[in-house]
C-alpha cells in the first residue's frame, strides 16, 4: 500500500512485473493447451480423415454418437470401470491403512512394499499382467490349479465376461499403495484421545473405525474418490496395452474407443478424426464435471490441516 | 508402542470387558492383522517376483518351473541389444529432461507472481491456469498430432516434450503457488528495503527457499513424463525414436510368447525409476501424494 502511494503510476507498474513473470508460462499454455483444445472443439463439428480438407457437419458427429451402440458400450464400460475402481481403491486402501495404523510394528516396511507397483508405469503393469493372465501357461491360472482351485481358472483378458473385472483388478493392484499412503498420513493426524474416548464408551474396533475414523478423515476420503473418478474417466494406457479394448469392444472405454477410431488398432486406416474429437469432447465434459467437484472440495480449509505430507 | 494402540488395544482405564479384553484376544488380533498385511504383500509382490524370476529363466523352462533351475543372466545383455535399449533409454531421458526443464523454467516465475503480487485480473488468469488442469490428455491428442505434424515435429522427441509442457505448466503453477504462499512475506519486504528490485527478490530470496517445492514438481513431472504412454506411442512413429514405454509395447508384437525376453525388457525399462525411487524414497512418496492432494 505504502509503495502504491509513493509511485503514482503504480497501476501500470504493478501489472508490468507480474505480467513479465507470467507471460512465458501463459504463452506456452495458450499455444500448447488452449489452441489444441479449441481445435478439438472445432474438429468435433467437422468430418475429416486427416488428408482431404475437412468439411463442416455441425452436430453431425454428436448425432451419430447418439446412435452408435459401440459408443454407448464404451461409455457404460468407462462408468463401470470408474465406479468399481473408485469404490475398491477407496475402501481397500482405507481399511489396510487402518490396520497399519493400529500400532503394529513394521508399518514403514509394509508401506514401502505396497508402494512398489505405484512407480511402475500403467503401460508396463499392463504388459506384465497380460502375461500373468495368459490362459494356458500364465501364472494366475497356474497358481489357481496349484492350490486346487483349477475350476476357477479363466480366460481372463480373452473372455468378454472376465475382461473388465481383470482390468479393474490390475488397476487396484497398481494404485493400492498410493491411496494407502494418503490415508495413512490422514489417519496419523487423527487425535488419539478420540479413540480413547470411544473405547471408554465401549466401542469395539469396527465401531471406532466407522464412528471415529471415517467422519474425521472424511475430506480425504472424498478427495481420493474424486481422484479415482478423474483417473477412471481417462483410463487408457493399461487397457490399450492389454486388450486394445477387445475382445470385440468388451473392454473398450471412451479412451480406447477414441484411439481406435483416430489411429486404428494397428496404424491409421480410414481414420475419422472429427468423430474421435467428438468422443474427446465427451471425455472432457465428464472430466470438467468431476473436476468442478474437486475444486469446490479443494477450497475447504480442513483438508490442508488434515495432511502433513 | 507395544502396549497402547489407538484402534485395537484395550485401554486399561476401562474396566468393562465388552471392549477387547483378555491378552490372548489382543495377541490373536495382532496376529490376524499381520497375516492380512502379509497376504496383501504377497498379492502385491507376486507379479513383480514372477517377472524377476522369469527374466533370468532359460527360454525352455519358462512355463515349467516357478524357480529357475539355472540363472540365465545373459537374457539381459541379449534383450539390451535386441530391443535397442540404449537408444530408447536415451530417448526417454532426453524427453524427460527437456519437459521437466521447460516446465520448471516456465512455471516457477508464474507461480511466484500468482502468490506474491496483487494485480488486476489475477483471479481470472489464475483460473485459466487451473482450468487447463481439467483437460484430459485425450482431448488434445488429435489436435496435438496435427500441430506437431504442421511443425514437422511429429516424429521428434523435442515435439513430444513440447506436447507435455502445457499440462505440466498448469499443474506445476498450481502446486508451486501453494508453496510460495507458505513462505513468509516479510523476507521479500526486508530484501526490498535493502535495495533489491522485484527480480532480485525472486531470484535471491524466494527461489532458494522454493527448492523443496521445485523438487516436488521435478519428481512428479519426471515420473509422469518417463511413464507416459499415449502421446509417445502416437507421436513417435519410427522405431529408433521410441521412448522406453512405447518400445516395450512394440516389443510385445515381436516377442509374443518369449516371456523371458519380455520380462527382462520390462525390468530394464523399470530400473531407472526404481533406482531413483530407492534413492529418493521419502521425497518420492511425499511428493506424489502432495501432488495428488493439492493438485
Amino acid at each position: 500500500m505504502a509503495e502504491r502511494l509513493r509511485n503514482p503510476p503504480s497501476r501500470l507498474r504493478s501489472l508490468a512485473v507480474p505480467a513479465l513473470f507470467i507471460a512465458p508460462a501463459g504463452l506456452a499454455l495458450v499455444l500448447l493447451m488452449a489452441v489444441p483444445m479449441a481445435d478439438a472443439v472445432a474438429l468435433s463439428f467437422q468430418n475429416w480423415n486427416g488428408m482431404k480438407p475437412p468439411t463442416w457437419v455441425g452436430f453431425g458427429n454428436y448425432v451419430r454418437l447418439a446412435q452408435d451402440a459401440t459408443f454407448f458400450r464404451a461409455l457404460w464400460q468407462t462408468v463401470y470401470f470408474t465406479v468399481c475402481t473408485a469404490v475398491l481403491q477407496t475402501i481397500l486402501p482405507l481399511l489396510i491403512a487402518s490396520l497399519l495404523n493400529s500400532g503394529i510394528r513394521g508399518s514403514t516396511v509394509f508401506r514401502t512394499l505396497y508402494f512398489m507397483p505405484v512407480i511402475i508405469s500403467l503401460a508396463i503393469s499392463g504388459l506384465l499382467w497380460a502375461m500373468l493372465f495368459e490362459p494356458n501357461f500364465g501364472p494366475v491360472n497356474t497358481v489357481l490349479r496349484f492350490v486346487g482351485l483349477g475350476g476357477l481358472s479363466q480366460l481372463w483378458l480373452a473372455s468378454p465376461t472376465t475382461v473388465m473385472p481383470s482390468v479393474i483388478l490390475v488397476s487396484v493392484w497398481q494404485s493400492l499403495g498410493f491411496y494407502l499412503v494418503i490415508f495413512f498420513a490422514a489417519l496419523q493426524a487423527v487425535p488419539k484421545d478420540l479413540y480413547e474416548a470411544a473405547t471408554i464408551d465401549g466401542a469395539n474396533a469396527w465401531r471406532r473405525f466407522i464412528n471415529v475414523t471415517v467422519p474425521t478423515i472424511r475430506p480425504v476420503i472424498v478427495i481420493v474418490v474424486v481422484l479415482n473418478t478423474i483417473n477412471g474417466i481417462k483410463v487408457f494406457d493399461q487397457i490399450w496395452v492389454m486388450t486394445a479394448g477387445g475382445p470385440d469392444y468388451a473392454s473398450a472405454t471412451l479412451g480406447t474407443y477414441l484411439y481406435s477410431i483416430a489411429f486404428g488398432a494397428m496404424g491409421a486406416s480410414n481414420s475419422r478424426l472429427g468423430y474421435a474429437a467428438a468422443i474427446a469432447i465427451i471425455i472432457l465434459l465428464l472430466s470438467i464435471v468431476v473436476s468442478m467437484v474437486q475444486i469446490r472440495l479443494g477450497r475447504r480449509k480442513d483438508i490442508d490441516s488434515q495432511i502433513e505430507v | 508402542m507395544t502396549t497402547t494402540t489407538p484402534a485395537i488395544a484395550p485401554i486399561s482405564r476401562s474396566s468393562r470387558t465388552t471392549a477387547v479384553g483378555a491378552p490372548w484376544q489382543l495377541i490373536f488380533m495382532r496376529s490376524l492383522i499381520y497375516v492380512i498385511l502379509t497376504l496383501i504383500v504377497i498379492v502385491e509382490a507376486f507379479p513383480l517376483l514372477w517377472m524377476l524370476l522369469t527374466s533370468v529363466k532359460d527360454t525352455h523352462e519358462v512355463f515349467n518351473t516357478f524357480l529357475p533351475t539355472q540363472f540365465r543372466w545373459d537374457n539381459f545383455p541379449r534383450v539390451w541389444t535386441a530391443m535397442n535399449f540404449p537408444v530408447h533409454l536415451a530417448n526417454s531421458l532426453y524427453v524427460t529432461c527437456l519437459t521437466v526443464g521447460l516446465v520448471v523454467l516456465l512455471a516457477t516465475p508464474a507461480a511466484y507472481a500468482f502468490a506474491r503480487y496483487r494485480f488486476p485480473g489475477r483471479e481470472i488468469v489464475f483460473y485459466a491456469f487451473i482450468g487447463a488442469m481439467m483437460i484430459p490428455p485425450q482431448a488434445i491428442l488429435i489436435p496435438m498430432f496435427q500441430f506437431l505434424k504442421s511443425l514437422h515435429m511429429l516424429n521428434s522427441l523435442t515435439g513430444l516434450a513440447l506436447s507435455f509442457v502445457g499440462g505440466g505448466i498448469a499443474f506445476s503453477v498450481f502446486l508451486m503457488r501453494t508453496f510460495f504462499l507458505s513462505l513468509p512475506r516479510e523476507l521479500g519486504d526486508a530484501a526490498r528495503i535493502d535495495g533489491c528490485n522485484d527480480f532480485q527478490v525472486f531470484w535471491r530470496v524466494y527461489l532458494p527457499l522454493a527448492r523443496p517445492g521445485i523438487a516436488t514438481v521435478v519428481i512428479i513431472q519426471s515420473l509422469y513424463t518417463w511413464n507416459e504412454f499415449m502421446f509417445s506411442n502416437t507421436f513417435l512413429t519410427s522405431p529408433q525414436n521410441k521412448t522406453v514405454q512405447s518400445a516395450v509395447f512394440q516389443a510385445v508384437g515381436q516377442y509374443a510368447t518369449d516371456y523371458t525376453a519380455l520380462c527382462s525388457g520390462l525390468i530394464i525399462a523399470l530400473v531407472p525409476v526404481v533406482v531413483v525411487y530407492l534413492v529418493l524414497q521419502r521425497q518420492f512418496v511425499s511428493g506424489l501424494t502432495a501432488g495428488a492432494l493439492k493438485g
